[in-house]
């Protein structure tokens, strides 16, 4: 992964895209236990901003990546050095989550992770029966700071979906 | 029976009840959950190997990963 990493860095320092962080389940797995999952989830702020149809642009990641060769796609994602790789736009929660993200290393390269809160929040607004379950994960296991953790739920409305997890733990 | 009466015999021959069988377990899992990132990583494309062949989950792509 690590080659992986090294190649969105690369898109961040040529300019294409503003800034990135780790998300869904390896964001999770960085806090929890590991546990099966199929992708690499990164939230990017592309460099071009939304246009008049509210549009966001990625073409220009993909274009610049298929110029370096990374041309599979499997699905939804390409695949950059042997992993499968998912951009999405960050707006909103995940744009705030992202702002506030976590830089880590990974084998001596930089590179930054979404916090537990906000992989609580996120995964709380996907609300599918596996987002529930790296909830209880991260619940379990994660260290989370319950007053940021309760001030994202309230700014989200999100708290009514907490509680109804956070009763069965 | 209660979880506290329940008593089982470990493979280092230890007698704990079902309740300690619990807590150890809930240990381990925060024990594995502070791993290095990277060893993580390690342990996914193990899983990820695991439900191709022996899960016979055809559609998982395990990481081609050569540095970890």
């Amino acid at each position: 992964m690590r080659k992986t990493l090294e190649v969105i860095n690369e898109l961040k320092r040529e300019g294409l895209i503003k800034d990135y962080a780790i998300g869904g389940a390896i964001a999770a797995l960085r806090w929890t236990e590991p546990f099966f999952t199929r992708d690499l989830d990164i939230f990017v702020i592309p460099q071009k901003e939304p246009n008049e149809k509210e549009l966001v642009i990625l073409s220009d990641i993909y274009e610049y990546l298929k110029d370096r060769g990374y041309n599979q796609w499997i699905g939804q994602w390409l695949i950059i050095e042997g992993v499968p790789v998912e951009f999405i736009p960050a707006e909103g929660l995940a744009r705030e989550a992202l702002d506030n993200a976590i830089t880590i290393e990974f084998e001596g390269i930089e590179t930054r992770v979404i916090s537990p809160e906000y992989l609580i929040a996120l995964f709380l607004k996907a609300f599918r029966e596996k987002d529930k379950a790296k909830i209880q994960l991260l619940l379990q296991q994660a260290e989370i700071n319950m007053e940021r953790l309760k001030l994202l739920l309230n700014k989200y409305n999100l708290t009514g979906r907490f509680n109804s997890i956070y009763k069965n733990e | 029976m209660s979880e506290e009466k329940i008593k089982i015999l470990t493979k280092d021959n230890r007698i704990i009840t079902l309740k300690e069988l619990f807590e150890e377990q809930e240990k381990t899992h925060k024990e594995q959950a502070s791993l290095p990132f990277e060893e993580k990583i390690r342990i996914l494309v193990e899983l990820q190997k695991l439900a191709l062949n022996w899960g016979n989950r055809k559609n998982v792509i395990v990481w081609d990963i050569k540095d970890v």
